[in-house]
């Protein structure tokens, strides 16, 4: 799997962060979204699935590969 | 032909029914303020009017088809009403406060320190307690104005102006007059804290927008505190109440809480949904469109039931049932796209304290009155009781 997120969109709303903090963290200064691995191992799908689910500003894709 | 009326929850008569049931068929509605919407009530085409910002602009305002005060076509003031980059770059200056998971973890002794000495004083006092007014409203306001640096002496003017602007009766002259004070006492608190800064959220948002290209002007930080003070109580606070109400009333919904607190975590998430949100947003179509194979014409106003769409089977095949141990999905309570609460993450945080707090000190916590005779509000967008006696001994 490989993930990617839209950075300009951002909110920084922190969902992706507090349910998937392996692949995902926050900039200090604005909170907008780090991610920390592009390609997460696959039991972390589940994971990153409900980030994408619950992003609100919908920045966050996921794709097979 | 006259329009049918925007249907609105009836508390008084089904307690925790949203305004109407989850459909796909889009209809057009009066809002009580006079404006003609299209009403959406599913949850998918909820979810797509709040996520795309493009061809629903939030400009008219988040609930001006409820407040009189609001009108939509008055020239936006405050980031609730600007869309796209503009309002991107105010968020991004909210969210190091209040939704950075480290800042969050930071947060939370304090919160649990504000509970625990409500839920004491909760405990030496006479039965019936007033549960709205001496604890959810006392809780949330505390955290919110010590996360600002509002000393309790002042607590009396965000109370005040939330009273007004969530009321749909209020006029725009008594809003601006019930605003009036919070607004000189916010400037007074920028120009103090600029010359000396503090660790609470106007200081850290000074200090930290003073980096940017475009450091935020007082008119910005005044709008944006008062909305994270107005917005930040109330709507918490209401949440707890109207949440302990349906908790306390659903056969084995508090005793799961007491036999295991850990489920305050997807509780909350449970109540938001249940319960959010009843009266809906508003957007306005920026271009010809269609929901739901409805075409929509530019200009046109859009109101969307949260409720409703939270209560759509297209969600959980069960979604009328309130289930504290629900696997959290994704909900749109706290709203959905761009304009999504602000204050979430910290409001989530408010209601799994408390909710774990009293399940664990509280366990015998019962309504004392029976739920027919509950007062609710009713001119107001924010939904619950006027005031919640209870009972524990």
């Amino acid at each position: 799997m490989r993930v990617t997120v839209d950075r300009d969109r951002c909110i920084g709303a922190g969902n992706c962060a507090l349910i998937a903090p392996a692949v995902f963290d926050q900039e200090p200064d604005d909170a907008v979204v780090v991610l920390l691995d592009e390609t997460p191992p696959e039991d972390s799908r589940p994971a990153v699935q409900e980030a994408v689910d619950r992003c609100p500003a919908a920045v966050i894709v996921l794709a097979a590969g | 032909m006259s329009l049918p009326a925007l249907p609105l929850p009836r508390e008084w008569e089904l307690p925790f029914d949203p305004p109407g049931p989850a459909g796909s068929r889009l209809v057009r509605v009066a809002c009580p303020t006079g404006l003609s919407a299209w009403l959406v009530s599913d949850y998918a085409g909820v979810r797509e009017v709040l996520g795309d910002g493009r061809r629903f602009s939030a400009r008219p305002g988040q609930a001006s088809h409820m407040l009189t005060a609001f009108d939509p076509d008055s020239e936006p003031e405050g980031f609730t009403r600007l869309d796209g980059p503009e309002h991107v770059r105010i968020r991004r200056n909210f969210a190091p406060q209040v939704s950075h998971a480290r800042r969050l973890t930071e947060l939370k002794p304090l919160i649990e320190e504000i509970t625990d000495r409500a839920i004491t004083r909760m405990l030496a006092s006479p039965e019936p307690f007033a549960l709205h007014s001496a604890f959810s409203t006392a809780v949330t306001t505390e955290v919110i104005a010590e996360l600002i640096g509002v000393p309790a002496a002042q607590h009396h003017l965000l109370r005040d102006a939330a009273q007004a602007i969530f009321t749909t009766t209020t006029t725009a002259d008594e809003l601006r007059a019930a605003l009036e004070p919070l607004f000189v006492y916010l400037y007074q608190a920028v120009a103090s804290r600029r010359a000396e800064p503090g660790d609470d959220i106007l200081s850290r948002m000074i200090l930290l927008s003073a980096s940017n290209e475009r450091p935020l002007t007082d008119a910005e930080l005044v709008d944006m505190n008062a909305a994270l003070l107005i917005a930040g109580f109330d709507t918490t606070a209401s949440m707890i109440t109207y949440g302990l109400v349906a908790l306390l009333n659903t056969p084995g919904e508090w005793d799961r809480l007491v036999a295991d607190p850990g489920l305050a975590v997807p509780a909350t998430e449970e109540l938001v949904r249940y319960l959010g949100v009843g009266t809906g947003l508003l957007r306005r179509a920026t271009e010809d469109t269609t929901i739901g194979g409805q075409a929509i014409l530019a200009g046109d106003y859009v109101v969307v039931s949260v409720q409703s769409g939270n209560r759509d089977a297209a969600l959980y095949p069960d979604a009328e049932v309130l289930n504290i141990a629900r696997k959290p999905g994704s909900h749109i309570g706290f709203g959905h796209g761009a304009h999504a609460c602000v204050g979430q993450q910290v409001a989530r945080m408010e209601l799994n304290t408390v909710l774990a707090a009293l399940a664990t000190r509280v366990p015998t916590l019962r309504i004392a009155v029976p739920v027919g005779d509950i007062e609710w509000k009713r001119d107001t967008v924010v939904r619950g009781p006027v005031e919640l006696p209870v009972a524990w001994s």
